[in-house]
């Protein structure tokens, strides 16, 4: 019966380790005092690879945001980079071009050559061109842009003078202008333009340079920032693979503990099964033997038997019922612990009056005054209910034989939705509240033996059967004024 | 009770079988007790074999079977009585002292007539072996031999 007990306690202790596995500590820093990883234990499992999940997802974020922005650069600089070789290229047209302005104006004024003239034309007609361009292609920097404007200026007054060069040989004739075609009209204006397309030239290569440089750099920086962030989240998964696979492992070895130990429980629940079959069978059978051959004996020596022999033989009798009446009640008791419950709907009602109806005898020559209420209707097992209230029933009977009128009640008290509450209520001779934890115990006795009869076991069956229903029982009592037994039953299915 | 069958009591603890026999004795149905002490030899009775090769022919008016015996137990008894055409009509009552769920249902599932669980207190016990004795034993009338059985 003790064993009964002790492995239903087990199970309940068993799910508190599955529940509370997570949080255990897992790993050997676990002695470290260290905040973090103090705080990293209290974690869950569930937790503890949500964070990693959440660092590798925020590290990829931030390596992305780094490359968008890195690669955006490099792109900028490239496109910079095309404009500048444009730029280049255009200063060293305007070079040519504004070289060729001037030499053709040049052999123009001194052959007069009409073909030298149209030349010069042509290369005028760029001009704005040129200028329109350069502007365009130096809008990213100022410094260049004012080098651009200058260029522009002087372009304008080389045009300028030689244009006015060639107007006045048309006008005055060769001659007057002889000088000026010998030394060119706008001659100081294109030896600027060529220091000044230098400048811009030389200026711009090392612009080209250093971004490139730039570039070199920032494409070294990105790949190392890839390589490391790959290896951080490389790390991070690992570690997250770590935890699960190692929560995994524990589980299972918590899973495979658990079935073992319910094979273990299975195991000597069949043991207790055989073990209570023996005492059914083979304690019984001595009993049978004390008793009958007491019996066979008082009837041999019946007429020489004096009074003392007599009672000695009947103690011997009375000895062996009472051991009887125990190991069927025992019996009663582990049986109502494994024996599947039926789960219907039980009426209270006619319970009631069929256990009243079998205690019919036991009422004989009793003056009992019973109230009993209208009561629900309850889900369980009808067979185990009856037990439980056969018992009270029993005992609020028991313990009123010293009444002269006995005053039993049944009654329902529902104080809220999720329960049923029944009680049987005597005025019996009650018992001290102090003793109330011990009465639903396994023969656990308030009355000397010679006082009530019994065997110490009714009310550990009513426990034992009102919890299986997922119920409660609980007693009042006041000494020599009463008692009243209170059964609780869920009143929704209960999960057994 | 002139000429009556007799009864097969299979009990193997000596003990059991005297208080039986002293309650059949105020009965005075002791005499035409056979008693077995264990599975096996009430096989022997019924088939006339063994010990009992010399017998009468034909069935007892009953037997009483103990559930736990040496050699061959009461459920293999009543399973061989009741799977053979020439035995089965024999009523049979099961006389134990167990309680247990699965022995009355597999008592019953065989084919037992009766089954009785044996009281602790004597005098419920010689009651019940009395009344058990005197209702097989005299007052229920037993099948009819069938002709092959009945040389």
């Amino acid at each position: 019966m003790e064993s009964a007990t002790n492995h239903q306690a087990q199970v309940p202790r068993l799910h508190d380790e599955v529940g509370k596995h997570p949080r255990e500590p897992t790993s050997p820093i676990a002695a470290s005092s260290k905040p973090f990883i103090r705080w990293f234990q209290l974690l869950t499992i569930e937790q503890r690879v949500l964070a990693g999940f959440s660092l590798v997802f925020v590290g990829i974020l931030i390596i992305s945001a780094i490359s968008y922005y890195n690669i955006n650069g490099l792109l900028r600089n490239s496109g910079l980079d095309g404009r500048s070789h444009e730029l280049i290229q255009l200063l060293s047209t305007i070079d040519a071009a504004m070289g060729e302005a001037e030499n053709t104006h040049r052999r123009y004024l001194v052959t007069g050559e009409q073909a030298y003239l149209d030349a010069h034309k042509r290369v005028i007609a760029q001009k704005s061109a040129f200028t329109t361009y350069l502007n365009e292609l130096t809008r990213d920097s100022p410094e260049q842009q004012r080098r651009a404007s200058d260029v522009s200026r002087l372009m304008e007054r080389q045009v300028s003078l030689e244009s006015k060069a060639i107007a006045q040989v048309h006008e005055r004739g060769i001659q007057s202008a002889r000088r000026m075609a010998l030394e060119g009209a706008g001659r100081r204006e294109l030896d600027g333009i060529h220091q000044m397309v230098a400048e811009m030239d030389v200026y711009e290569r090392q612009a080209v340079n250093q971004r490139v440089m730039a570039s070199a750099a920032s494409t070294r920086h990105t790949i190392m920032l890839l390589a490391i962030g790959a290896g951080l989240q490389l790390v991070l998964l690992a570690s997250v693979y770590y935890l699960i696979r190692h929560d995994i492992t524990e589980r299972r070895r918590v899973a495979g503990e658990l079935q073992r130990r319910g094979e273990l429980l299975e195991a000597a629940n069949k043991e207790l099964e055989a073990f209570s079959y023996s005492v059914s069978h083979d304690l019984r059978a001595p009993l049978r033997h004390i008793d009958g051959y007491a019996a066979l004996l008082r009837k041999a020596v019946d007429q020489s038997l004096n009074e003392k022999a007599a009672r000695y033989l009947q103690t011997i009798s009375d000895a062996a019922k009472q051991m009887g009446q125990l190991i069927d009640d025992l019996l009663v008791f582990s049986r109502m612990g494994r024996q599947e419950m039926l789960r219907t709907t039980v009426n209270m009602d006619q319970l009631i009056k069929s256990i009243l109806f079998d205690l019919r005898l036991d009422l004989q020559g009793r003056q009992v005054s019973w109230t009993i209420a209208s009561l629900p209707e309850v889900k369980g097992d009808p067979s185990m209910l009856r037990q439980v209230f056969m018992n009270l029933l029993t005992n609020a009977l028991k313990f009123t034989s010293t009444r002269a009128t006995a005053s039993i009640e049944v009654g329902v008290d529902s104080p809220n939705s999720d329960e049923i509450v029944l009680y049987v209520r005597d005025n019996g001779v009650g018992f001290d509240m102090q003793y109330a934890p011990k009465l639903f115990g396994v023969f656990q006795r308030l009355h000397r033996a010679d006082e009530f009869e019994g065997t110490g076991i009714g009310l550990a069956n009513v426990r034992r059967i009102v919890h299986r229903h997922g119920g409660r029982t609980w007693a009042e009592g006041v000494l020599d004024k009463g008692a009243t037994f209170y059964v609780a039953l869920p009143r929704g299915e209960s999960k057994l | 009770m002139t000429l009556a069958k007799p009864i097969v009591l299979a009990e193997d603890n000596p003990r059991d079988a005297e208080l039986a026999l002293a309650a059949m004795e105020e009965e005075h149905i002791s005499d035409k007790v056979v008693l077995c002490h264990d599975g096996a030899e009430v096989l022997d009775y019924l088939y006339c074999r063994g010990q009992f090769k010399t017998r009468l022919k034909g069935n007892p008016a009953v037997v009483f079977l103990d559930l736990k015996m040496p050699k061959v137990n009461g459920l293999e008894v009543l399973r061989t009585i009741k799977a053979d055409d020439k035995l089965r009509a024999i009523p049979v009552v099961m006389l134990t002292s167990s309680r247990e769920e699965r022995d009355l249902t597999e008592s019953y599932t065989l084919g037992a007539n009766a089954y009785v669980v044996k009281p602790v207190e004597f005098q419920q016990f010689l009651s019940a072996v009395k009344e058990l004795g005197v209702f097989w034993g005299v007052i229920n009338e037993p099948p009819p031999e069938g002709g092959r059985s009945h040389q």
